[in-house]
Parts: structure tokens; C-alpha cells; sequence
């Protein structure tokens, strides 16, 4: 990903820190820190990178909708969330082609605190957006152009523009793209009614997965964010199902054997799922391959093994059970042999192996229930939640950077979004009941 | 969990002892990749992400549909005559005031032969879904176990877990939870 990386990119971030770290911070060492910049500022939550968008300038089309401000208020609330990123508030459009314009406002923000100009262009045609991101560095004195690139949505997703738009901005600045285009699948309605739906990422646009009025539950995205495994109850029986949600396509039925079908995990290269089976008479872990239908047991206990998450390598898999006692988490690898209890002590449940491999969270009931996370080798775990109310059923961010989680700390289950370590807890479903078990997808092809 | 263990160990006789006895006849078969039935809402198409190639459907490498081998749970309905039984805390062993209860809905399902029995395990709210899933089939199987050690024959007995989906009670204090935690009862005729 550092290829990718200008180097006008360091620079900024560069002078950025220099500027935080005060007069005090010896510049000799300025060159030896190129490296290493970027991850300190990712890593000291409260740094963050004051970025301008100002209201895009429509230079094709009649903007009928509103799109120029919606886009530069959609990308500037993506840059906030990432945590990366303060917005510096700007008035009008700067209007395209006039470089002496340009020169004058990304003067005017630097002044404000700017370190950073995004000037949005955007084309409305007949059926689609267009929009072209410039990114400046306000840090230089000529505002040296970062970067550019256009993307485009059908006429009635500004909103994914935007988010596209932000992802690029994060991609710029830290090699990695941002989060932004992406969904939340999650749980809603009464208890026994519970259907799923998808939103954006951030809570917008509620739309359902299923409508068959039974209890449809634990949603879980594959890896190519095609697809969502989940547990219905519509056949009767809690069964394993798989829908389509952006294509016209029938469902798929992963398994309905006696027992529990259910905690479904898609393995990272998306060609399997391990899952629960209660079929030999207690929750069991399988995998299942997809292609074939074959399905291969891993755990062998009389205890309950459950909540199976894949290791992002597809070689082991953490899951919960109470072999011991109250249940933990334990690992095994993916053939279900060299099994180690990572967590001890529990009431612990809910398992999910953070997507750079290198810590899982889970939920621990102490009187409430709280997100944890734990180190790989089972070390320093630390709680990420507050006791306030319940917080439970975490779901990783495909950047690893972010967790959203239901929690009932306003009286009623809602979803959450908090930054990985547990900080600038936000509230993104605002609908009326209960929201619950959010699966936060892969980036959206 | 000395008693756990012991109980575990309680039930895996009595598990197997119903097996023996045909309980589990509900033949274990999977559908990897049967269409959705007619109806079933999966055509929502919200926002799609730019098309791209599918992914190839997994093949039906798999036996016919089986929806016949489990009996349709909306067949059986709850009577007067059997009443639920209730359960402590994360727990799912039969507590001696309700080993009464299981007893008289042992002898009404032996003088009533005909009937087939569904067993329902819940848990209350608190917990987490999974795990709670797992917790009512527990407590499904160990009220069929005692039913069937009071010779009820356990292939006239099917389990469902609802976990925590289906509460009586929607209050959030014990009161109501204590409600919740239960193995309730449904019949049809065979």
C-alpha cells in the first residue's frame, strides 16, 4: 500500500505532527520519523487532520437535487467518523476553472487551521453523478495538488458518492481506504417478528433483507459482501439461510437439520462457512464447503461449542464453549485440532477475531453484559464499554479501526459505532424498537 | 459444576437411551443449495452496489428437500392440560416443583397416546442470542429426557430452541424473567 502513497502525502502529515508536537520537537529528526508518522497519528486518538470540504461545484447539469451540498455534508461527516479527520467549516462552492479562486479560499482555510482542501466537482447527468475529488495540501505555500480521481453512482446514490469520495480521502492519507462504502446488516422489530435489514454504514437508508413475518436473526455478511448468511425460522425450525440482497436471486438454504443450524461464519477466501449444528445432540462446530455441500465437524464435546470466527488467514478459528464450565473462548485451527482457552474466568460469548488478526473482542457478562478484547495469545484483555446498560454482540469494521455493537444504554436495543478502542461512541440506528446483532460487511464491490 | 457434570452425564444416558428408543428419527439430511420456496422474501433489492460478475451458486449436490421429515410446527397447538415448567437462572436441570408438573403432563401424554408432542425451550432476555439458543435446547432436552424416564415414548417428542425470540413477558425484571425461562408444551394429534 505505500506505493500508493505520494510523498507529498508524508509531507503533509509531517508538518502536521510538526506542528503538534511544538517548537520543542527537534526538526534533526524530522527525516528519520517519514516512516513513522503516519502511524503515530493513527495511533494518538485527538490528532486529526483538519480537512476542508466546501459544497461541491456542479460543473455539468442542474443540480436540481441538492446533491452539491449533500455530497460535501455526507463526505465531511465520513471524514469525521473515521476519527482521522477534523471538517474546518466552509461556505459556498469554489467554482471550477478559476485558479486564482481556488488559490484565495485554500489561503483562507489554511488560515482558519486547514492542513487539508478537498475541492468536489460534480457533473449531473441524466441517469447518473459524477464526481471528481482534488485534494490539496494547505500545508505547502502553493497548495500542492495530492491527488485526483472520479467516481460515479446512479442518480439516486449521492450518498454512496460521498462515501466513495471519503473512502478515497482516507486512502490518501493512510494507504489504506476508508469504511465508508460500506453496510451494516442488523436486527429489527418486536420479539417474534424479527426481520433483517441494511442500512448504510451509518444508519442511513433501513432496507429490508427479509420480509417473511417469522424470526429471522445473527446476520452475517460474506467476504464479497454479496450475500448474508442468517437463522430464520420461517420453515419452522431455526435454519440456515443465505439471501442475495442486491440481486434478484432466490435465497439458498444452508442447512435445516434437527437441532440448531445457525452462527454462521464465512471463511476469509468465502468458500466455506463454519456454523452450528445441534444435530448429535449439543451445539457442535462444522464447516461447511459451499461449492459442494460437504460438511466437516470440528469440535467433538458435550459441552456447547458455538460462535465460530475465522482468523483472517482462514487458519484457525476462535468459538465459544463451556467444556470447562462457564463458557470462554477458545482456539482451535481450521481441522479442529490443537484446541487453547484463550479466555478464562467468563461469562464469555461472542467472539469475533479482529480483521488485522491480531485481537478478537468479545462480550463478557458481569451483572451487564460488556465488549472486551483480548490479544491473540490470550493477553491483556481490556474492557472497551462502560457498563452503561448492555453492550454486546460487537462487529468489526472491514479496517479494523471501528466496532459497532447493539447496546440498550438508552432503554431500548439500539446499534453503535465506537472507534476500536472503545472511544467517540456514536449512535447509528435511529429507527423506532429494537435494533440488534449488527454484521458490519466487507467493503462494497 | 459438579452438578452440572453429573447431570450432563445424566443426560447423555437418557440421550442415548432415547435414541435407542427411535428419538432421533428426524433424519439429519441438508439442503446446500435448494431454492427458496415460493414467497419467501429475497428479492429486495436495495441500492446494488455496481454489478459485477456472480458468484457461481454452490451446485445441488444434495438430497430432495426433506420438509416432510420434521413434523410443521404449526400443527401443534398449546392445551389446558399440559402445563409449562420453569427454570433458574442459566440453568436447565428440572427443579422438584416442576418434576410434579412434568409428571402430570407424563401421565396425560401416556392416557393420550394418539398425540405428538412439541417441546419448546426459552430463555429470558439477558445473555446473548447464541449462547441463549443453545441454553432452550437444553431445556427442551432435559424436560423431553424426564418425560421420557417417565415413559413417554421419545419418538412422539420433537425439541425446538427459541433462545431468548419468544418471550411471555416483555417487562425487563426478574418478575418477568422468571416467566420467560420455560419449556412450554404443544400437541397434535398423530
Amino acid at each position: 500500500m505505500c506505493v500508493r502513497k505520494p510523498f507529498a502525502v508524508v509531507a503533509i502529515l509531517l508538518a502536521v505532527v510538526m506542528q503538534w508536537a511544538g517548537p520543542s520537537a527537534p526538526r534533526a529528526q524530522a527525516p528519520e520519523q517519514k516512516t513513522t508518522v503516519i502511524i503515530d497519528i493513527l495511533g494518538t486518538p485527538g490528532k486529526k487532520i483538519n480537512i476542508a470540504v466546501p459544497e461541491f461545484a456542479v460543473v455539468s447539469g442542474t443540480d436540481s437535487a441538492g446533491a452539491a451540498k449533500l455530497l460535501a455534508s455526507v463526505t465531511g461527516s465520513d471524514l469525521t467518523f473515521s476519527g482521522l479527520f477534523s471538517v474546518v467549516a466552509g461556505t459556498g462552492a469554489i467554482p471550477p476553472n478559476n485558479p486564482a479562486m481556488l488559490a484565495q479560499s485554500w489561503q483562507e482555510f489554511a488560515a482558519a487551521g486547514a492542513h487539508a482542501g478537498l475541492h468536489g466537482l460534480l457533473a449531473v447527468r441524466s441517469d447518473r453523478l459524477e464526481g471528481e475529488m482534488r485534494l490539496y495540501d494547505l500545508t505547502t505555500p502553493q497548495h500542492r495538488l495530492i491527488a485526483t480521481k472520479k467516481f460515479e453512482t446512479p442518480i439516486a446514490q449521492p450518498r454512496r458518492l460521498a462515501h466513495k469520495i471519503a473512502d478515497e480521502v482516507v486512502l490518501q492519507f493512510t494507504g489504506e481506504p476508508g469504511i465508508a462504502d460500506t453496510k451494516l446488516a442488523y436486527v429489527t422489530g418486536p420479539r417474534g417478528a424479527k426481520e433483517i435489514v441494511m442500512a448504510d454504514y451509518d444508519g442511513i437508508g433501513p432496507a429490508p433483507v427479509t420480509r417473511n413475518g417469522s424470526i429471522n436473526l445473527m446476520p452475517v455478511w460474506s467476504p464479497d459482501a454479496r450475500s448474508l448468511a442468517y437463522t430464520s425460522y420461517k420453515q419452522g425450525y431455526p435454519d440456515l439461510y443465505r439471501a442475495f440482497p442486491f440481486e434478484r436471486r432466490p435465497e439458498q438454504t444452508l442447512a435445516a437439520f434437527v437441532g440448531i443450524n445457525s452462527s454462521p461464519a464465512f471463511s476469509p477466501d468465502g468458500k466455506s462457512l463454519a456454523l452450528t449444528l445441534s444435530k448429535d445432540g449439543n451445539p457442535e462446530i462444522y464447516v461447511l464447503t459451499l461449492a459442494t455441500g460437504t460438511m466437516r465437524r470440528l469440535t467433538r464435546n458435550a459441552g456447547i461449542d458455538t460462535e465460530p470466527t475465522w482468523e483472517p488467514s482462514g487458519r484457525q478459528l476462535a468459538f465459544v464453549s463451556d467444556r470447562n464450565g462457564a463458557p470462554n473462548v477458545y482456539v482451535m485451527d481450521a481441522e479442529g485440532t490443537s484446541v487453547r482457552q484463550l479466555t478464562s474466568g467468563g461469562f464469555h460469548t461472542q467472539p469475533r477475531w479482529s480483521p488485522k488478526g491480531d485481537s478478537l473482542v468479545y462480550t463478557a457478562r458481569q451483572g451487564v453484559h460488556d465488549l472486551w478484547i483480548v490479544n491473540v495469545d490470550g493477553s491483556n484483555p481490556r474492557k472497551l464499554t462502560d457498563s452503561a446498560g448492555d453492550s454486546q454482540g460487537a462487529t468489526w469494521a472491514p479496517n479494523g479501526r471501528h466496532l459497532a455493537f447493539q447496546s440498550n444504554r438508552n432503554g431500548r436495543w439500539q446499534i453503535f459505532a465506537m472507534l476500536a478502542d472503545g472511544s467517540a461512541p456514536e449512535l447509528i440506528t435511529r429507527g423506532p424498537g429494537d435494533s440488534t446483532s449488527p454484521s458490519w460487511s466487507p467493503r462494497l464491490p | 459444576m459438579l452438578t452440572r457434570c453429573s447431570h450432563l452425564a445424566l443426560t447423555s444416558l437418557l440421550v442415548a437411551a432415547a435414541v435407542l428408543s427411535g428419538c432421533a428419527k428426524r433424519p439429519a439430511t441438508m439442503q446446500a443449495a435448494a431454492p427458496a420456496p415460493t414467497g419467501a422474501a429475497s428479492t429486495t433489492a436495495a441500492t446494488p452496489p455496481a454489478p459485477a460478475p456472480m458468484q457461481s451458486a454452490p451446485p445441488s449436490t444434495t438430497p430432495a428437500p426433506q420438509a416432510t421429515a420434521r413434523p410443521v410446527v404449526q400443527d401443534f397447538a398449546a392445551i389446558a392440560e399440559l402445563a409449562d415448567v420453569f427454570f433458574d437462572f442459566d440453568k436447565y436441570d428440572i427443579r422438584p416443583t416442576d418434576a410434579k408438573t412434568l409428571d402430570a403432563n407424563a401421565n396425560w401424554l401416556k392416557s393420550n397416546p394418539n398425540h405428538l408432542l412439541l417441546i419448546e425451550g426459552h430463555c429470558d432476555e439477558r445473555g446473548t442470542n447464541e449462547y441463549n439458543l443453545a441454553l432452550g435446547e437444553r431445556r427442551a432436552k432435559s424436560t423431553m429426557n424426564y418425560l421420557v424416564s417417565q415413559g413417554v415414548q421419545a419418538n412422539r417428542i420433537t425439541i425446538i430452541s427459541y433462545g431468548e425470540e419468544r418471550p411471555l413477558c416483555t417487562e425487563h425484571n426478574e418478575a418477568c424473567w422468571s416467566k420467560n425461562r420455560r419449556a412450554h408444551f404443544l400437541v397434535k394429534p398423530r
